[in-house]
């Protein structure tokens, strides 16, 4: 290395390069300060007791809740307020011809019962609805 | 450098290096904003995890600063192919303090002038702190190749100091 390289060398030393501006150190300090405190022994004890406290709470709050129902102390009574059947549905098919040479026409019915139970004590109400189908040949005769 | 293994506050050992370190980032980020999120990652990382290993803890944060400038390069290659050609001129002065002295302003703003790789090791010696072998090992290069292009460096920056001054 000559006389000039070391000249420029100590030049280039003596540029001060500019500072990084507030907000990296403010993320610096954001990134590096808070997680600090959250892991220290102190901040650990106090989670750790807030979340035992907050849990018990929780417990003793859902006891309550579930101990001071009210309770159901009699069986339900309901009580019969609508029967319905509406109108049932025919279908009649083309005849058929039986195993032992006689004609039938087919017939299918379909129906459908609803009833309804309540049980005003407690403003319930119970809806039984069964629908029903019957298949049957209605005989003919042939002439 | 003062002892970064010792357990002094961050804050007193980044206000005493932070403006070399961002100008090591500013070498191999595209703009500003990038030698700021990736000096703050590294940083970060070193302050957490680095610093009480073994070692130069100077290279320890290059070498920081180095992996988050390649980790930032790779999530935003497509993006930054663009940018660069913008963001080298506009760097020229603009990385360090105002100078009254004509020679050393004239130094600074010649500095962009460089080819990348030898403004790298250029500024991993004189800001980085690092010797040849070190730039070296930091570069994946010789060091005979990082003190050849110091070399080079040196010789182009005495051209260009030499006509910027009485331009």
């Amino acid at each position: 290395m000559n006389n000039e390289d070391q000249d420029i060398e100590s030049a280039l030393r003596r540029l001060r390069p500019r500072s990084p501006g507030p907000a990296v150190v403010s993320a610096i300090g954001r990134a590096l300060d808070a997680p600090v405190a959250a892991a220290s022994p102190a901040a650990r004890g106090v989670i750790l007791r807030w979340s035992a406290v907050l849990s018990a709470a929780a417990a003793g709050l859902l006891g309550f809740l579930f101990f001071t129902r009210a309770p159901v102390t009699a069986a339900p009574e309901y009580q019969l307020v609508r029967a319905e059947q509406p109108p049932a549905a025919v279908d009649v098919f083309a005849p058929v011809r039986l195993a032992d040479g006689s004609f039938a026409r087919p017939v299918r019915v379909r129906w459908s019962n609803e009833t309804q139970w309540e049980d005003r004590r407690t403003n319930t109400r119970l809806i039984n609805y069964s629908p029903s189908e019957q298949f049957g040949l209605i005989p003919m005769e042939t002439y | 450098m003062n002892d970064a293994h010792s357990e002094q506050d961050w804050r007193a050992w980044f206000a005493e290096h932070g403006a070399r370190l961002r100008l090591i980032a500013r070498q191999w980020t595209r703009s500003d904003a990038d030698a700021d999120d990736v000096l703050q990652e590294a940083f970060v990382r070193f302050w957490k995890h680095q610093r009480h290993l073994p070692g130069n803890p100077n290279a320890l944060v290059v070498t920081s600063i180095r992996r988050a400038a390649l980790d930032l390069h790779r999530r935003t290659d497509r993006r930054a192919l663009r940018e660069q050609v913008v963001s080298v001129d506009a760097a020229a002065v603009a990385d360090f303090e105002p100078e009254a002295d004509p020679r050393l302003q004239a130094l600074a703003s010649s500095l962009p002038a460089l080819s990348a790789e030898q403004r790298e090791v250029v500024v991993l010696k004189i800001w980085g702190e690092l010797t040849f072998e070190q730039i070296g090992a930091q570069l994946e290069i010789s060091p005979n190749t990082a003190a050849s292009r110091w070399r080079y460096a040196m010789e182009a920056l005495r051209r260009l100091v030499t006509a910027r001054t009485y331009e």
